[in-house]
């Protein structure tokens, strides 16, 4: 198939090696300079502009970072999508963004999905990703081959290529909520002379022996939050999507509230690029611990 | 070891039959004495009278519904601070709250006796197997002294600390960590409706990567299938176990803002009828509250 990738950031260099690796002839484009140099070498074509990346494409792949740098592309896919193509965004974006995005595409005839991503660059460059995807059901189709390449599973969302968002926010709220969760847990058992390993191995041996408590309750219980896989500016980013795809649809969210004002707070007192587990940290500070 | 056990409700009953099967000297009581009708053909002995059970135990334990229960049985004339041998313990296994836990340590040390607080991981089904978790804390050597009747009574024993109340904290944290995360999963599911999303789709996208655990996989089951009539835990439960937990924040002195959503919403929960029904149902009130109800 052709396909062009537009945005070639970490998650995108994975996915444009498995794209490659299934013999997908691939054209892509990153708005700065400089980060097609692996993909070039294992047999990637590089395209100078947006409408570039379009030409001749079956598939148009965006994986950029967030709404502005969508829109950013956005105007020059739609004026050179050629016909029968699908755009498919797979970026983490608002759900206001892509239902703008799709009535644009849906004006102009042409096919778009909405097909966000589970799973962190090493899962992208190992095909592993779960992808969630949203759009008509022929242009879904026509990604398929794609979708199989860089993921390990594909989940129909509904309808609306927002559909698909509403799902991967409300993943990525969840663990939010089970980071904030385990943060007050874990300053109510210190308090009461409680070493964090004993309380991490309570909780992780039995209900919660799940990645989410494994992984962000070791942090906590390490007060390990230096080597940041994922830093608390992009989970309040996260958080903020989620209440505000919330909000779009009357759907009041209290613990998101929650997460939200954490890790503000975390925030403004210097943890903004600290791994987002130090939500515990805050959580002590509010407790007088810190 | 000479032990008496007080509460034979469907965890305590579980619980009492593995000591005895472990070939321990056991003498039972409950407000029921037919409970302990199944004990006697066993080869254990019903006492009629607390202060009757207590005489020449080593160990006592209880599994009470909640603490005005063990406080009655520990307190009250010819309860077991009356009635325990000096330098016997009492090991609570039932989740009670902090401060009754203080009060019942205070008074078994002013009786020269001992207190262990030793709460269960574990519904009834692992009780009978001998499958708990047990959070045991209080004195180093009552707690390694009860190490046997533990080792018969779970499949692992966690040191929480020398207070017994350190015990409690690690249970009531647990507790809070699983209501949390209910509401957690009611309110994404009641995103996700609307924008409609088949709840199953989310259910089996959480439950197959970052939330494969139990709670997740259980609860969730029950909210994607509305089988809020299926009654494991119910509602009230939840509520009595949540005021603990928000008593035992208020007593260290630990705002717990996660912890006031969930409280509220098994509030309203009960204000809308479902009480009596699985706490899943707070998918339901959550529903409700995005209007979806």
């Amino acid at each position: 198939m052709r396909i062009g990738l537009v945005g070639l950031g970490r998650m995108g260099q994975g996915m444009g090696a498995r794209l490659l690796s299934g013999g997908h002839e691939l054209l892509v484009y990153n708005r700065t300079a400089g980060k097609s140099g692996d993909l070039e070498k294992a047999g990637a074509m590089v395209a100078a502009t947006v409408a570039a990346a379009c030409k001749d494409r079956e598939i148009v792949i965006s994986m950029v970072a967030d709404d502005a740098a969508l829109n950013e592309v956005a105007a020059g896919i739609q004026a050179s999508l050629p016909n029968d193509a699908v755009h498919v965004s797979m970026g983490t974006h608002s759900a206001g963004a892509i239902k703008a995005l799709a009535a644009a595409h849906a004006e102009k005839g042409q096919a778009f999905v909405a097909a966000p991503v589970l799973g962190r660059p090493d899962a992208a460059a190992a095909g592993q990703l779960v992808i969630v995807a949203a759009g008509a059901p022929a242009a879904l189709k026509k990604c398929e081959p794609a979708f199989s390449l860089m993921g390990r599973k594909t989940v129909e969302a509904a309808a609306t290529p927002e559909s698909a968002l509403a799902i991967k926010l409300a993943n990525n709220f969840v663990l939010g909520c089970a980071i904030e969760t385990m943060a007050e847990a874990f300053s109510l058992v210190r308090k009461y002379g409680v070493n964090p390993q004993v309380f991490y191995e309570v909780m992780t041996e039995g209900l919660f022996a799940a990645p989410a408590y494994k992984v962000y309750g070791k942090l906590m219980a390490d007060a390990s939050f230096d080597k940041p896989g994922f830093t608390t500016r992009l989970g309040l980013k996260d958080i903020k999507l989620a209440l505000a795809a919330a909000e779009l649809v009357n759907v009041p969210l209290p613990s998101g509230s929650v997460v939200r004002d954490r890790l503000v707070g975390a925030i403004a007192h210097g943890d903004g690029d600290k791994d987002w587990a130090v939500l515990a940290r805050e959580q002590a500070r509010a407790c007088g611990l810190e | 070891m000479k032990i008496g056990f007080i509460g034979l409700g469907r965890m305590g009953r579980g619980m009492a039959h593995r000591l005895l099967g472990g070939g321990h000297d056991l003498v039972v009581h409950d407000v029921v004495r037919a409970a302990g009708d199944d004990f006697v053909r066993a080869g254990g002995r019903f006492a009629d009278t607390v202060a009757d059970l207590c005489a020449g135990r080593e160990v006592v334990v209880t599994m009470l519904v909640e603490d005005a229960a063990v406080i009655d049985v520990a307190l009250r004339p010819g309860g077991l601070c009356d009635s325990l041998p000096k330098g016997a313990i009492h090991v609570a296994m039932g989740t009670y709250g902090v401060a009754a836990i203080r009060t019942l340590g205070a008074a078994h040390a002013k009786a020269g006796q001992v207190l262990v607080a030793a709460p269960v991981l574990g519904r009834p089904d692992l009780a009978a197997s001998g499958q708990l978790g047990i959070v045991a804390g209080g004195p180093e050597a009552a707690v390694r002294t009860c190490e046997p009747l533990l080792q018969l009574m779970g499949r692992k024993t966690f040191q929480a600390g020398e207070l017994p109340e350190s015990a409690t904290a690690i249970k009531l944290a647990n507790n809070m960590v699983l209501g949390c995360a209910m509401v957690a999963m009611a309110e994404s599911f009641s995103l996700v409706r609307r924008y409609d999303v088949s709840p199953r789709v989310f259910y089996e996208v959480i439950t197959e990567g970052l939330f494969s655990a139990p709670a997740y996989k259980g609860y969730g089951k029950t909210m994607v299938d509305e089988t809020y009539d299926n009654v494991g835990s119910p509602i009230t439960v939840g509520l009595k176990d949540a005021n603990l937990i928000v008593a035992a924040a208020d007593l260290a002195r630990v705002p717990m803002p996660s912890l006031n959503i969930y409280r509220d919403r098994l509030l309203g929960a009960v204000a809308h009828g479902d009480g009596d029904r699985d706490q899943a149902v707070l998918a339901r009130e959550q529903a409700r509250a995005a209007g979806l109800e």
